[in-house]
């Protein structure tokens, strides 16, 4: 049995050059020696030489060397030369779930669905969620505006024994349902029924309806709270973040009456225990959890997800490492040291962290190069290595001026400004390829409390994004500038931010978008309870 | 990933602390498949794991059944000396678990029955005290089909079934009863059916909501978790989550050569010789599958093969002639049904600063590294690059996930990839990975059985660049490039394959090929 390797202790007097220029120096001198021959790149007496986008090696080899398809075949397979090109998302066309979701009110069912879908789209899933009380409020305004009549949607439009109210409500249960399964076969993956479901009648009459379409899955997702400060924690907030059911009342009428309708559901509300379904239960988010009947791997990471989720509260911190010298010199990739000024950054990161968060317990995530480790150097917490951290791989173009690789392969560049979510760099990686390389960071930053993590720019946008639930489009191009702690707090319905710039000089990184407006700072970013369901 | 995804001082996960899963569920339940799966992927990630077996323990101290007092098993009272020996057995295993924390180990898993919740309270108690972490794993089977099935595979099965297998290391620990050796199954069976029969009467289930328990319905049916916390512990519910026991084939087999076999960066599309190789490869697995299929009573024509490809061209385009095949457009429709699914997880060890070395260069330029790199290649990682063990952890998603796939399954992948996914299949130990030999032009067929794995390799292709030390045609003698993906072709005493079955070319031309 082996140890994992224990990282190298970073060495802050760079008395020897860095590792990195060294490196770049000799392959720079063997481009120039390889520059007139054609390279030999099988014969076992050449020197081969790590292939790069500087100098002319890789076009060379892209010229003398077309790769022949012997097959016969409408399309061809895709064939890349330069230094990346644009890859298409992947194929989740399989993937058709229903979620639907039971509890009684104030059991975080909202939350638990607004989670699942942040994940789920951070993804690349089309996720959406149906929200019955949407649907009721929205038709009932429609209603209003046609014929003048305001339904009442207090409490006792929800009691069981109101009849004509059971009638509506089944025929809005009812439509939503229909709109979600059409939504599946225009090409949605997961559709989220979030409503009370708490019948045993409601889930079977579900089940007969999805049985009649191929290729759903449907599972239910039961939240169980019977911690009473938890309750009240969510009456609280439903009452005072807006719903727009008590848009008109008073904090104190809207809370009696949620409660009532809280009675009124108990009162019929049976448990998912029906053996033949299949099911998650999370009762009191983090505590016990049952899986029934789950097939099919995204199911099972849904309910390992949920599994994994808590609700005590904690900050997450994000910094990009201190700037370093290939930051100064404008390049991309490598492993360098600090800069100077990045040194002072990592020497004033230790107050501004204890300044936040005084003595409570914190974990210092770094990656694997030299520039996050140096610059957490000086934090007095537990520390973790993360390989999965590293930057982004840049493949050919790594060590290169974006100036560099736009005078080499003018095309090429122009290329990833159009689509930088999904250009993969040759031998190296595209922003969905780390999306997919952090989704196990991400299940563990969930479980974990206070963390800082000290990251690289691609990293912590796509990192940030989740927190945020940004579009795909919009995620390379989200600022993190160097010399900032972020931080973020989790709330019931997004994240709290802030930001603290140290003022220390530090060159801007951040490239633009060529020619297009800038996606801001996320003007809807908050905690406000967010309705994700649309207008219908 | 289940351990390190990160790294630590002392090699134990760092907020993970010691654990003890103790097992609980009646005979036959599956209990040690679920601890020897479980051993055999927390090994796997790193974590030092050892399952602490009652039975064996008995077996191994006291003896057989015919050398146990004859109320041993019974119900009802027992006599003092039953009581003693009882008792030593269970002292005896529970040092035994002690010796393994004290020497440095992370996760015990203890396989017994312990169906009383006064056993179990003790057992918590006795280690909670001591800083471990005890988790109960109950597995609860209440389909008499279920049982008979664990009955007839683990308990009566014949050693005979398995030979001319390459079996895991977690077979031959686990002799079936030798009182079944000479008997027919069915009378066996029974026989075993009457001895636990009057087990369940005192058998108490986990309920006691304030020990951590994850619980297992008729094998993955349903599973409970209660309060369990921590990092490894979420990954454990993880990966029971995911096992299943439906019969299918793994293949694995390499991506084609490519134009540029030295680089990793440059990402080199397939030479001529490489798509011809990824004809072969399509013809002979299509072959292999319709006759496996066959005999399972399958259309292979309509049964699905899925295909795992890394997003590197060679990897991809490697499974091109599957994709022309089973093009419905094409005269005569489909030869076969296929899905190809590119993972970008599944690329090759990446090499770093290494990229496109020699040995001589990296000796020259990395002095230092280059001694390090040979003392340990499966933790080393050179500047940049990763380790085996960063590769490990990169390819756990998609371990889990194939554990999932219940259709077959065709991985053309790079040897470094093959090499971690097929260490974890068949229990190899992490610091034998890099030896691993996965040569060009092999298929390696991988069936899940209830103890490990059935796998053979199948030699289909011969052409230049079947391995990098041999070939003829301009592709070198010995090519000192890319070491570091090949390491294991360059390590000849320490070569670990896998058995070659009978569908291989002829066995003299394997001979030329073994060296």
């Amino acid at each position: 049995m082996s140890t994992p390797p224990i990282t190298d202790s970073p060495q802050l007097a760079a008395s020897d050059p860095p590792l990195q220029s060294r490196d770049l120096d000799r392959v720079n001198n063997a481009l120039v020696a390889l520059k007139d021959t054609t390279p030999s790149v099988t014969g076992s007496g050449t020197r081969s030489v790590p292939i790069g986008a500087g100098g002319s090696l890789l076009r060379q080899f892209d010229e003398s060397n077309p790769s022949k398809i012997t097959s016969q075949a409408a399309t061809p397979p895709r064939s890349v030369v330069g230094i990346g090109g644009k890859v298409e998302k992947p194929d989740y066309s399989e993937a058709k779930i229903i979620l639907a979701m039971v509890g009684l009110p104030a059991r975080g069912k909202s939350y638990l669905s607004n989670k699942l879908m942040r994940y789920l789209k951070w993804l690349e899933y089309d996720v959406k969620v149906f929200n019955v009380g949407q649907l009721r409020r929205s038709r009932a305004n429609q209603k209003r505006e046609q014929s003048g009549v305001k339904e009442d949607h207090t409490a006792s439009y929800f009691s069981h024994g109101n009849e004509e109210a059971n009638r509506r409500r089944e025929q809005l249960a009812h439509d939503s349902l229909e709109m979600l399964i059409q939504w599946l076969k225009d090409g949605g993956n997961v559709g989220i029924h979030d409503a009370t479901n708490s019948t045993r009648e409601r889930r079977a009459y579900i089940e007969r309806r999805v049985a009649k379409e191929k290729g759903m899955a449907l599972i239910f997702l039961e939240s169980v709270c019977d911690d009473p400060e938890v309750i009240a924690a969510n009456v609280a907030l439903k009452v005072s973040m807006g719903d727009p059911d008590y848009k008109d009342m008073s904090p104190e009428d809207a809370k009696r009456d949620f409660l009532r309708r809280i009675k009124e559901y108990e009162a019929v509300y049976e448990p998912v225990t029906e053996p033949h379904l299949s099911y998650f239960k999370i009762i009191n988010v983090g505590e016990q959890a049952t899986v029934c009947r789950i097939h099919g791997y995204l199911q099972s990471r849904v309910a390992f997800y949920l599994m994994n989720l808590h609700l005590k509260p904690r900050s997450i911190f994000f910094s990009r490492h201190g700037e370093s010298q290939y930051n100064v010199e404008g390049k991309i990739g490598g492993d360098a040291d600090l800069s100077e000024r990045g040194l002072k950054y990592a020497n004033a990161l230790p107050d501004l962290i204890r300044d936040n968060i005084g003595d409570a317990p914190l974990t210092v995530w770094t990656s694997t190069l030299r520039r996050t480790i140096q610059t957490a150097s000086f934090l007095p917490y537990p520390k973790l290595t993360w390989k999965s951290l590293d930057e982004l791989d840049a493949g050919v173009c790594d060590g290169m001026t974006y100036e560099e690789i736009e005078l080499a392969y003018p095309d090429d560049f122009a290329n990833r400004d159009d689509d930088k979510f999904n250009y993969r760099y040759r031998g190296g990686e595209s922003y969905r390829d780390v999306v997919l390389r952090l989704e196990p960071v991400i299940m563990e930053l969930e479980r974990q409390e206070n963390v800082l993590v000290v990251g690289h720019q691609a990293i912590l946008r796509c990192l940030y994004a989740y927190f945020h639930n940004l579009p795909q489009a919009d995620l390379p191009y989200i600022k993190i500038p160097l010399h900032t702690v972020i931080k973020l707090t989790p709330k019931a319905y997004g994240c709290d931010e802030e930001r603290y710039t140290l003022p220390i000089g530090a060159v801007d990184t951040h490239r633009p978008k060529p020619k297009t407006t800038q996606p801001g700072s996320p003007s809807k970013l908050g905690t406000g309870r967010q309705y994700y369901a649309e207008n219908i | 990933m289940v351990a390190p995804l990160y790294t630590t001082d002392s090699g134990l996960l760092f907020h993970a602390g010691k654990i003890l899963v103790v097992t609980v569920g009646l005979p036959a339940r599956g209990k040690t498949h679920i601890s020897r799966a479980l051993e055999r992927y927390l090994r796997w990630a790193g974590i030092k794991t050892q399952v602490v077996s009652l039975g064996d323990y008995r077996r191994k101290t006291i003896g057989g059944a015919q050398k146990l007092p004859p109320d041993y098993f019974t119900l009802g009272m027992k006599s003092p000396e039953t009581i003693e020996l009882r008792q030593k057995v269970l002292e005896g295993c529970e040092q035994l678990i002690w010796d393994f924390f004290n020497a440095g180990g992370q996760c015990v898993i203890y396989d017994a029955n312990n169906g009383r919740r006064e056993q179990r309270r003790r057992v918590s108690e006795k280690f909670d005290k001591e800083g471990i972490h005890v988790v109960m794993l109950e597995s609860i089977c209440d389909d008499p089909a279920i049982i008979e099935r664990n009955i007839r595979s683990v308990k009566i099965s014949s050693p005979d079934v398995c030979s001319g297998h390459f079996l895991s290391s977690a077979d031959l620990t686990l002799p079936p009863l030798v009182k079944y050796r000479s008997w027919n199954p069915d009378l066996a069976v029974q026989d075993y059916y009457n001895r636990i029969k009057g087990h369940g009467k005192d058998y108490e289930t986990v309920d006691e909501l304030d020990v951590p328990s994850i619980r297992i319905i008729n094998v993955g049916e349903k599973i409970m978790v209660n309060n369990v916390r921590g990092y490894l512990q979420s990954r454990i519910i993880f990966f029971l989550m995911n096992i299943h026991n439906r019969y299918r084939t793994i293949y694995f087999a390499r991506s084609g050569h490519s134009l540029h076999e030295h680089s990793y960066k440059i990402d080199a599309d397939l030479s001529d010789i490489g798509w011809e190789y990824a004809a072969h490869l399509k013809d002979f697995v299509l072959d292999r599958r319709a006759k496996s299929l066959k005999e399972r009573g399958l259309d292979p024509k309509t049964s699905r093969l899925v295909i795992w490809t890394s997003a590197r061209r060679r990897s991809h385009h490697t499974a091109w002639p599957f994709m022309v095949a089973a093009d419905p457009k094409q005269q005569g429709g489909p030869q076969c049904n296929v899905k190809v699914i590119e993972k970008p997880q599944m690329s090759e060890i990446n090499p770093g600063v290494w990229d496109g070395l020699t040995v001589a260069d990296a000796k020259r330029e990395y002095p230092e590294e280059w001694d390090r790199f040979l003392k340990d290649p499966y933790t080393f990682r050179a500047p940049r690059a990763e380790s085996y063990h960063d590769l490990s952890v990169r390819l756990e998603p998609t371990l889990i996930e194939l554990e999932r796939q219940q259709e077959d399954l065709l991985i053309i992948g790079h040897a470094s990839v093959i090499r971690c996914l097929l260490a974890y299949l068949i229990g190899l130990p992490p610091s034998e990975i890099p030896a691993i030999e996965v040569a060009r032009g092999d298929l390696i067929e991988v069936v899940p059985a209830s103890y490990g794995v059935h796998s053979q390799a199948y030699h289909f292709w011969d052409g230049p660049g079947r391995t990098h030390g041999e070939g003829e045609g301009g592709y070198g003698d010995r090519d000192p490039n890319n070491f570091y993906e090949n390491y294991a072709e360059d390590t000849r005493e320490k070569k670990h394959k896998v058995g070659y079955g009978d569908d291989a070319l002829d066995s003299s031309e394997q001979q030329v090929r073994e060296v």
